[in-house]
């Protein structure tokens, strides 16, 4: 019976030994100079949020085939590594874990906050610089890692958007609610604390949480309708978006309803119902359809994948090419040489416009924009520029 | 007030059904059945399956199409039901009651994950949706959609309960509920009565899964984790093995919700109802309407 204890004991050290020692010759394989500079990307392809990750995944890979046919950079080729975070924090864990372990350079990827979080810390310990593409929330950049760049809009932005709108159609009671995820309570709270900075007649009458994974909400829509609001700001996912704007309609709420970025996906509308979710609002980051002069890159993106780009392919198409400027100015694959560069970067072109880090690693413009549901898509309704 | 109660009951009826499942197997076999959420999580991608297979046809006869979709699903979730009983709980039988409880956990993910492969991982859009109409009651709105399933849920459990209570395949369930040793000797075939068992609380289950998916719309491979752990919270508070118990803990525990929700806030929901599961096992583990339990796990 010791005996067996005594293998097993010798078997779990040696396979920790083993696996500790391939990490460091694995992690060794970034700063070797020859073969491909590996870019990773943690983005769900599966989960609730599924639909997102293969725009993502396009988007920066038609960056690094137009890279690579110019020569790539520091005379190699960019491969792109892409790994599922499912939209959950584990999964994510596991997926950054994963891209360290395969040696990246950087990493491009990031859209569900909740589950990028996580992935902060394992990319700081291995010293891999992180351009985020797609979340945005202010928990990201809280912590002040090094490491770690937003190219998105953050939430204070997205909820200085979202109320700017607000004040537009001259909303006057407005209820916030959101599905308990750091995502979407930042941009709650900020848009209640903006809301109360307005002074004007809009008021934030109910703040309310849901949670999220679960097909009934009448409940927390029984306490939206009482609270009489004309305008509701969801601030979640598609999924449930879709769900909260169908019940929203059966019980008879009138009013007019906005949800944030994270909504913005085909999804929202055939979980709604076509009819349900018609001149539903949405703040969000321009999308290649709203964008101007962006027609020449939808048609090779088109040409490439055979299909439309979609939400976040065009800021994934950035995030490789900023990685990449970053990488070029460095001189170096190093993550600390590639993060001074980073923060040196002023001017350079984006979809979302001129790229300058703040102090804080975000944008210093969001680009937010309105859209609205018009058929079965989302069309521009304000590109909040006047 | 009269809203509150109406969303809390008409949830409520959900819970019920797939409730009674998980308390008739208890009942019989005294087991945990943890995967019968999941079979909850099968009917309704039966139903979608069926739905989307003969949209031609369901888009003249929307109701009616509906309902034979439900009796189909239901047949189809029900041999689910007992395939399960027979692969992975029979070899069982006289096993250890916590090795039961582990394969049953194992079932679940086999279940979730098994459909992950099959139907993909994203969720799927309800091809038949009920909308429609509603009335005003008191102040309350109720949808003519939201009767039907009630309708149709209140029909399910008294059929059941009629058979469990006149029939000789009830008679042969109590039973063994009672004495599977005795049953036996007093020539009741027990594997056939726990299969038949499975398959009526597999139905159900499946039914109410098809009732979720045309009403909500959306579902999803993971839809029968939450639910299961409601409908086993209503069995515990109806009185886990009683019919009657987990009609009443279903719709107590919609109650419960309801109410939680609009005092305490939404993101208390879920808090709320497994509080009152723990409290429920320390002050009356027998629930409210349960008998005397003489072993728990």
């Amino acid at each position: 019976m010791r005996k067996t204890k005594l293998a097993v004991a010798l078997v779990a050290v040696s396979t920790l030994a083993l696996s500790g020692c391939q990490g460091v010759f694995g992690g060794s394989d970034k700063s070797s100079s020859d073969g491909p500079i590996v870019l990773g990307m943690a983005v769900p392809m599966s989960g609730s949020s599924s639909a997102i990750g293969p725009y993502m995944k396009n988007g920066a890979q038609l960056a690094i085939d137009e890279i690579n046919a110019k020569g790539g950079v520091l005379g190699r080729k960019l491969k792109l590594n892409v790994q599922d975070s499912a939209c959950d924090p584990k999964t994510a864990s596991t997926a950054a874990n994963k891209l360290v372990a395969a040696g990246v350079t950087m990493s491009v990827g990031g859209y569900c906050s909740s589950a990028t979080l996580p992935t902060l810390s394992v990319f700081n310990k291995a010293n891999t610089p992180m351009i985020i593409p797609a979340a945005n929330s202010a928990d990201l950049v809280s912590q002040h890692l090094p490491n770690v760049f937003l190219i998105n809009g953050t939430g204070v932005q997205q909820a200085q958007a979202a109320v700017s709108w607000l004040t537009k159609q001259k909303a006057t009671r407005v209820a916030l609610v959101d599905d308990s995820t750091s995502y979407s309570t930042d941009i709650t709270k900020r848009a209640k604390t903006d809301i109360g900075k307005t002074g004007g007649a809009m008021k934030a009458v109910l703040h309310e949480s849901v949670n999220a994974g679960e097909s009934d909400y009448s409940s927390n829509v029984h306490d939206i309708v009482s609270a009489h609001p004309d305008f509701v700001y969801w601030t979640g996912y598609y999924q449930e978006g879709g769900l909260i704007i169908r019940q929203l309609r059966q019980a008879g709420y009138h009013g007019k309803i906005m949800v944030a970025d994270g909504s913005v996906d085909g999804k929202l509308i055939s979980v709604a119902g076509q009819q349900p979710a018609q001149g539903v609002y949405a703040t969000m980051t321009e999308t290649p359809d709203t964008m101007p002069g962006a027609g020449d890159w939808i048609a090779s993106y088109k040409k490439k994948f055979g299909a439309e780009p979609g939400p976040y392919s065009p800021q994934s198409y950035d995030a490789v090419r900023v990685a990449a400027k970053a990488m070029k100015d460095a001189k170096s694959t190093d993550g600390k040489k590639i993060e001074a560069a980073l923060m040196k970067i002023d001017g350079f072109p984006l979809f979302s416009g001129k790229l300058k880090f703040t102090a804080d690693h975000t944008l210093t413009q969001g680009g937010f924009v309105i859209l609205q549901v018009s058929g079965t898509k989302f069309t521009l309704a304000d590109d909040l520029k006047n | 007030m009269t809203q509150i109660i109406w969303n809390g009951l008409f949830v409520g009826s959900f819970y019920a059904l797939v409730a009674l499942g998980y308390s008739m197997v208890y009942g019989i076999m005294k087991l945990l059945n943890f995967a019968h959420g999941d079979l909850y999580m099968v009917g309704a991608f039966v139903g979608f399956a069926l739905l989307t297979s003969f949209s031609g046809f369901t888009a003249t006869l929307s109701l009616v199409a509906l309902l034979v979709v439900l009796l189909l699903s239901m047949v189809g979730t029900g041999l689910a039901g007992v395939a399960i009983e027979r692969i992975a709980y029979r070899p069982l039988r006289n096993a250890p009651r916590l090795s039961l409880l582990i394969t049953a956990v194992g079932a679940s993910f086999a279940l979730e994950y098994g459909m992950r492969i099959v139907a993909g991982p994203n969720p799927q859009v309800y091809p038949v949706r009920l909308g429609g109409s509603s009335v005003h009651v008191l102040g309350a709105r109720i949808g003519v959609a939201q009767l039907v399933l009630i309708g149709v849920a209140i029909a399910l459990m008294v059929a059941l309960n009629a058979m469990v209570m006149r029939s000789r395949q009830g008679r042969a369930m109590r039973a063994i509920a009672l004495d599977p040793v005795a049953s036996r000797l007093m020539g009741v075939d027990v594997n056939r009565v726990i299969a038949r068992a499975f398959f009526i609380g597999s139905a159900l289950a499946g039914a109410a899964g098809v009732m979720a998916g045309s009403y909500y719309g959306s579902i999803n491979f993971l839809m029968g984790f939450i639910i299961g752990l409601k409908a086993f919270t209503a069995a515990v508070i109806g009185g886990i093995g009683s019919f009657k118990g987990a009609m009443l803990g279903g719709v107590v525990l919609g109650l419960l919700e309801a109410f939680g929700t609009h005092y305490l806030g939404g993101q208390w929901r879920d808090v709320f109802a497994f509080a009152f599961l723990i409290l429920f096992l320390t002050v009356r583990p027998t629930g409210l309407l349960g008998e005397r339990v003489t072993e728990r796990v």
